[in-house]
């Protein structure tokens, strides 16, 4: 496998060792009679040594998802798995130990310790939403590339702070949602294919934003790591469900909990807005502006995010659908393609293939980032109840002392982004 | 005007397991005393006057949260005293960390001296977001405590000064720290870029690659001596 351009820190795989593993060498690399195709790279397998040696962090129900997706593809050897739960990552170990028939996959409590690993080349993070910035950043310090769901960010200021980690080493940062580019294929067709003219705004729905957790105390389960799951969150007692990883954003899931997760907004903002940001192509943008309109008449406040070249995106516009597309049909415009991911299968095919390629993925984090910006701004809006200006050059609220109180929130001893 | 004292004689006894929404009137009260300075200040020092008191943790946890909004100059001697208090301090920091006035990143920087642990890298993380303490963080950059170094740098690295990056620079980090640094002096130069003053940048990764740094770091390093050169 040839060294990735610019990159420090190439793909390679010992083949020896995955030999060894594979039960097939001894010191003298004495082959079986019979040799798998697939090690000698005939058909559709790839060498072992040219395989992108892959960690997954966070394996939860996304990130077990995610696991089954990376482990399925001949182009990754998979190496380490990393989980706060013992029964999570011992039961994730032996899926990979069982497919390369071994015993090599090492089972990790304390990601840094994944992430010291020189051997990776890209690892898969499914964290809950608290944890993604301290295991992004920290991944690219240690050269690896990485795909991070969404939502990427907890807060305002983490967004930069993970792009200038992606840039600075030279990474490839991939945000995670499949869904922007995948489920709003009608409304693409509409606003690029040139037909109905030119956008000018785009709604989005997404309901709740989260709010504080204050279930009782409860025994921590045997093998729990509860002091790493809260990591860099406030001190809070053990509760099931708390840290439950199911997809609710009401009640009883981390991601309905403010110290997690922003709740619906991020969870499915992510999604809808990153989708918004596509259709009506503001991606490399934010907005300037947040109109926050009131409840009026039975429907509830909603918000109408300005652009600098004048496109709009809503959220929760009383008489729109979600995605709804406003053109000016009087307005038309030239035709143009349609992004699409490069490699091989939806959007970890296409983090795979940058990853060799060293090209941006589709889910560029500058991208994810500006999705967010939406997310968080929204959310800082319907929490003060009023409009904001925003300084995306400067990402701050000029003259806005009590809006920029809630751009980020202080980290509990001893974590730091 | 809303009625707060049936929240605030909740809030008294407020515990895990209790009805959050005891306490929603409290939350609103953060938003509607905007535009009212009176009842600003009344609900900041009902809230303050929880802190001392022996109200449960998640009663000041709240208060905390709240405080992060509404919290002025007269909430930081309370929640200063909160910071050597390794059940609340992070909670104390919380509220310091997001008030904009002097005054709460002066009681950071006092506390500072006075703690020691995690306790003390919470306090260098507020004040790396703050922006503020290069002359307290400098020393500590050679701190026994490595983990009290580490977050140092951290922290100037956040701060992004000419005076946090010359620090840096000037520091030669233990083996087990010197990705941190590196990663804190390559901030420092983009920031100063950013800022302007490519002088300064040019400065911190001179000095980065007149070490020994990692193949990654150079290469980092290398990136940014480039886009430092006039154009």
């Amino acid at each position: 496998m040839t060294d990735k351009k610019s990159s420090p820190n190439p793909l390679q795989t010992n083949r020896r060792d995955f030999l060894k593993a594979a039960g097939l060498a001894s010191t003298a690399l004495a082959l079986p009679a019979f040799v798998p195709a697939s090690v000698l790279g005939r058909g559709a397998a790839v060498p072992p040594s040219e395989r992108i040696i892959v960690g997954g962090i966070g394996l939860g129900n996304q990130g077990g998802s995610d696991f089954g997706s990376f482990l399925g593809r001949q182009q990754v050897q998979y190496v380490a798995v990393c989980d706060v739960r013992k029964n999570v990552r011992d039961g994730k170990k032996g899926q990979v130990d069982q497919k390369y028939n071994s015993k090599d996959c090492v089972a990790y409590n304390d990601f840094r310790e994944l992430l010291a690993r020189e051997d990776i080349n890209a690892v898969h993070v499914a964290t809950p939403d608290h944890w993604h910035t301290l295991v992004v950043t920290e991944a690219c310090r240690r050269g690896k590339d990485v795909f991070c769901q969404k939502p990427e960010t907890l807060t305002l200021r983490e967004g930069p702070i993970m792009i200038e980690h992606a840039r600075r080493y030279d990474r490839i940062v991939s945000g995670g949602s499949q869904r922007v580019l995948e489920d709003y294929r009608g409304q693409l067709s509409q606003a690029w294919g040139g037909k109905y003219g030119k956008a000018l705004a785009i709604n989005v729905i997404t309901n709740n934003l989260s709010h504080t957790c204050n279930l009782p105390a409860e025994a921590v389960p045997e093998g729990f790591d509860w002091e790493m799951w809260l990591g860099p969150a406030p001190w809070a007692p053990f509760n099931s469900k708390r840290c439950d990883g199911n997809f609710s954003t009401v009640e009883n899931s981390w991601r309905s909990y403010w110290d997690y997760s922003g709740g619906e907004i991020t969870d499915w903002g992510a999604h809808h807005f990153g989708g918004a940001t596509l259709v009506v192509d503001v991606r490399d943008l934010q907005p300037q502006e947040v109109i926050y309109h009131p409840a009026e008449g039975g429907h509830k406040p909603h918000l109408e995010f300005v652009y600098p070249n004048g496109i709009r995106i809503t959220h929760c516009k009383p008489g729109k659908q979600n995605m709804e597309v406003d053109s000016d049909e009087k307005n038309p415009i030239a035709a143009k393609a349609i992004p699409a991911y490069k490699g091989q299968g939806s959007i970890i095919g296409d983090f795979l293939y940058s990853v060799r390629s060293h090209e941006k993925p589709f889910r560029d984090i500058e991208q994810a980032v500006n999705t967010m910006a939406l997310c968080h701004l929204g959310t800082i809006a319907y929490r003060l109840q009023r409009s904001l200006k925003w300084d995306a050059a400067r990402q701050t609220f000029p003259g806005d002392a009590e809006a920029n109180r809630l751009t980020d929130r202080a980290r509990r001893q001893p974590w730091q982004v | 005007m809303l009625d707060l004292d049936p929240a605030f004689e909740a809030l008294k006894t407020f515990d895990y397991g209790m009805d959050r929404h005891v306490l929603d009137s409290i939350d609103g009260a953060a938003v509607t005393t905007r535009n009212d300075p009176a009842a600003r200040k009344d609900l900041e020092s009902r809230l303050v006057a929880v802190l001392p008191s022996t109200a449960p943790h998640d009663a000041k946890d709240f208060v905390c949260r709240v405080l992060r909004i509404v919290g002025t100059a007269d909430a930081v001697p309370a929640l200063e005293a909160l910071l050597a208090d390794a059940d609340i301090s992070h909670m104390a920091r919380y509220a310091l960390e997001r008030i904009p006035d002097p005054k709460a990143g002066q009681a950071l920087e006092r506390q500072l001296r006075a703690v020691s642990g995690p306790l003390k890298i919470g306090i260098i993380g507020s004040l790396g977001t703050r922006g503020e303490g290069v002359s307290s963080l400098r020393p500590l950059l050679l701190d026994p405590d490595e983990a009290v170094a580490r977050a140092a740098a951290i922290a100037l690295g956040h701060i992004g000064s000419a005076d946090a990056s010359k620090a840096l620079s000037a520091t030669k980090p233990t083996p087990a720290l010197a990705a941190i640094f590196a990663n804190a002096s390559l901030e420092c130069g983009e920031k100063l870029l950013k800022a302007g003053h490519a002088k300064e940048a040019k400065a911190a990764y001179q000095a980065l690659l007149r070490g020994t740094p990692s193949p990654i770091v150079r290469a980092a390093a290398e990136r940014g001596l480039k886009a430092s050169e006039p154009a």
